[in-house]
């Protein structure tokens, strides 16, 4: 008999949870009403929406009227950059800053507005994929619109001082805002205590589904919306809202904080092992911002001699599922852009497979692939192709 | 799998005998501009792949080969154009992507055979042509790695087109039983293969540079807009007011010039190729074979009058007509393809002659 089957691509998408999937059922049955209509099917949708606001706010610190559902991190992305750029460009902070090791939903928005006529300004990363104090502060200039800094990396895993750099772009007058979506869950956020102005988060990340999503917008930050239409979600997101959904995150988030702790001390341990077999067996492997603060449910590690592409298909037919740099529309896999930026060299970025650990991780799993990865790396480089 | 009828039957047909499939769908190329939040490329075929892998309940792999294919396929396309040459891309895909690089990435993952979707038939380790004659595919194949062809599986080689598509939907893939044949390039898709080298080569190439259309005995007819846009046999685009057709008959990049000549002057008889590659142990100066010198042609027989390492001679028995430098030459011994090179020169259907006919001096 064959062996289960082993997820280890918690970073790409996540499973529903049962909790989550039993607080949406009512509103896809009797509860199915437009909470923008005034009958009593429109009240009890529109008093569920509020509830999941509500639920949201108080997991994020936040205030109810600051969070505006999306249908995920890519679209809370684009509304924040191009958002907060289309509504300041005008008054002299012409100016994008963000990492080069954002998600692509953030590169792309701020490509967009440079298209437009934004000025686009990268932050220098260290070997980790941290960002350097000195190029954050001679680049987070008055004439800077926002800023914008991935909380945790979604490929290596490296956590920011998200705090403390927004404190630093306050003083200069600058919006921020960070893409959160691997780090809900993972990193201490309070929108009470800290400084950012916007936060990105996806529900499919977290055990809710996908296509919905949230932005936190903290009061007073104007921006312009990317939809027109309707005045639902105070005319920041016009349509009409996904009301299960929005149930089903605030459900999901509320668990996640409840586990945050307990379940970040297991997935650290679990890394550790995971880390530390592999290490064992192929000394030479390198794994990716080891050296910097990493959430704990990342590794990326690149194995010299091996490529990505052989290795996450030989790992596949075992039956292990991880991923590899960012795969294209076509499903192929493309060179990591956050690789190159943090200095990895092309031949190791070419090798590199991202495991991300999660709720469906254990023990025995970590087991499994610390056996199976390094017979699978011994045969990989036994066959390397030669080089012509 | 490229994502049409006949990959994915042979998919669906070696499932059924029992083996152990892996789909895999080569990408190499990427259309369209290098937009951060906009990529790729002839993402229908590879959704059609992915799909019947999945409905035979197979695992289906994209392989990155954009990097080689450009070097070993798309560079050389561009560089036989400028070199006054006819091209057939699909020959050197076989020889070095397909059957090499895809051969190397099998490897890595332990699987012993490559099957693909070709009508043609590997028997006790030789290939011989396919059971259906208006599909036969040999003529791409013969550059491959001899020691490839005892891990190969060519599943429709045994079949009509008509029948392929009849198994397509009795094995349930009725996303492809119906696709229409592509004819063209991969990665010239809309069939206009200038815009390629016009994006490759120079802006001053040669290639495609203004230059004589002229005469196989040398007066001067018109200008054309660069001789890439030429091929040998071609009657489209040549200038009127002749007595009788008139086909280009040779290219002679150094001059620029486009030679032009009545049906007569296009035909050959003798042929000399490079570049060679057995399926077989060499045969022997002397032997009397039948030979293709393109895709779909009818067999032509000849002897093999010359051989040694890097290059042959045929005498052919009947004169064939427009044999073009760049296209290859097959090798036949009835079914079974001995191998091939490709096409140097050929020479007219009088003896003695060793060359194209080329502008007067």
């Amino acid at each position: 008999m064959k062996p289960e089957p082993i997820y280890l691509d918690h970073a790409a998408t996540t499973p529903v949870r049962e909790e989550v999937f039993e607080a949406m059922r009512p509103y896809f049955g009797p509860r199915f009403g437009n909470p923008s209509s005034t009958h009593r099917w429109g009240r009890e949708a529109r008093a569920a929406l509020d509830e999941a606001r509500e639920r949201l706010a108080r997991c994020l610190g936040a205030r109810t009227d600051e969070i505006c559902f999306t249908s995920g991190g890519t679209e809370g992305d684009n509304l924040a950059i191009l958002g907060v750029w289309r509504a300041s460009r005008d008054t002299g902070r012409n100016a994008i800053v963000a990492s080069p090791i954002e998600h692509k939903a953030i590169l792309g928005a701020v490509h967009q507005a440079a298209c437009e006529g934004a000025e686009e300004r990268l932050l220098d990363v260290d070997s980790g994929g941290t960002v350097v104090d000195a190029s954050f502060d001679s680049l987070v200039r008055e004439d800077v619109a926002i800023c914008s800094v991935i909380w945790v990396n979604n490929e290596i895993g490296t956590v920011q001082r998200l705090p403390e750099l927004a404190e630093r772009a306050k003083a200069k007058g600058v919006i921020v805002h960070t893409d959160a979506v691997q780090a809900f869950g993972k990193v201490e956020i309070d929108a009470a205590s800290q400084r950012f102005d916007l936060l990105s988060i996806s529900g499919h990340k977290i055990g809710a589904p996908k296509g919905i999503g949230a932005l936190f917008i903290r009061r007073g930050t104007s921006l312009q919306p990317l939809m027109h239409g309707g005045s639902q979600d105070r005319g920041r997101r016009p349509g009409t809202e996904n009301v299960a959904a929005a149930v089903g995150l605030a459900q999901a988030a509320e668990l996640l904080i409840a586990e945050r702790e307990a379940d970040t001390r297991r997935l650290r341990e679990l890394r550790q092992n995971l880390e530390q077999a592999i290490m064992q067996s192929v000394p030479d492997a390198v794994i990716h911002g080891r050296n910097a603060t990493r959430a704990p449910h990342v590794i990326n590690i690149s194995v010299p001699g091996t490529d990505s592409e052989s290795l996450l298909m030989a790992l596949d037919l075992k039956g292990i599922a991880a991923s590899g740099g960012s795969a294209c529309q076509s499903g192929s896999i493309m060179p990591s852009h956050v690789l190159e930026a943090i200095g990895v060299s092309s031949e190791l970025a070419g090798a590199a497979v991202r495991m991300s650990l999660g709720a469906l991780t254990t023990r025995a799993c970590i087991d499994r692939v610390a056996e199976v990865f390094p017979a699978l790396v011994a045969k990989a480089r036994n066959v390397a192709a030669p080089v012509v | 799998m490229s994502g049409g009828v006949d990959s994915s039957v042979a998919a669906g047909l070696l499932v059924e005998q029992g083996y152990d499939v892996i789909g895999a769908t080569m990408k190499l190329f990427c259309h369209g501009v290098d937009v951060p939040d906009r990529p790729c490329c002839s993402l229908d075929s590879v959704n059609d792949a992915r799909r019947v892998c999945e409905k035979l309940g197979v695992p289906h792999y994209v392989i990155n080969l954009e990097s080689r294919f450009g070097s070993d396929v798309i560079d050389n396309f561009v560089s036989e154009y400028e070199r006054g040459r006819t091209p057939i891309p699909c020959v050197r895909c076989n020889t070095f992507t397909k059957f090499r690089d895809l051969v190397h990435k099998a490897d890595a993952i332990d699987a012993q055979w490559i099957a693909t979707g070709h009508y043609a038939r590997v028997v006790r380790g030789e290939l011989r042509r396919g059971a259906d004659d208006n599909k036969d595919q040999t003529y791409f194949l013969w550059g491959i790695d001899r020691a490839v062809l005892s891990r190969m599986l060519l599943p429709v080689g045994d079949s009509t087109k008509l029948r392929t598509r009849q198994l397509a939907r009795e094995l349930g893939l009725s996303v492809v039983a119906d696709k229409p044949e592509s004819q063209e390039i991969c990665f010239v898709p809309d069939g206009d293969y200038l815009k390629i080298l016009r994006e490759k080569l120079a802006h001053d190439s040669p290639a495609l540079s203004r230059g004589p259309i002229v005469t196989s005995d040398g007066r001067f007819v018109a200008e054309h807009d660069g001789y890439a846009r030429f091929t040998i046999g071609q009657r489209r685009g040549l200038p009127g007011g002749f007595a009788v057709p008139m086909y280009v008959v040779g290219i002679s990049p150094s001059e620029r010039a486009v030679v032009i000549g009545r049906r007569e002057e296009l035909l050959g008889r003798g042929i000399i190729a490079r570049e060679l590659n057995w399926l077989c142990d060499r045969p022997v100066a002397g032997s009397e074979v039948q030979v293709r010198v393109r895709h779909r042609a009818a067999l032509a027989p000849g002897q093999l009058i010359r051989l040694d390492d890097d290059e042959l001679e045929i005498a052919l028995d009947e004169p064939v007509a427009a044999i073009a430098p760049g296209q290859s030459l097959v090798i036949y011994d009835g079914k079974k393809v001995l191998g091939g090179g490709l096409i140097e020169s050929a020479s007219g259907a009088t003896r003695g002659r060793t060359s194209l006919p080329i502008l007067a001096a």
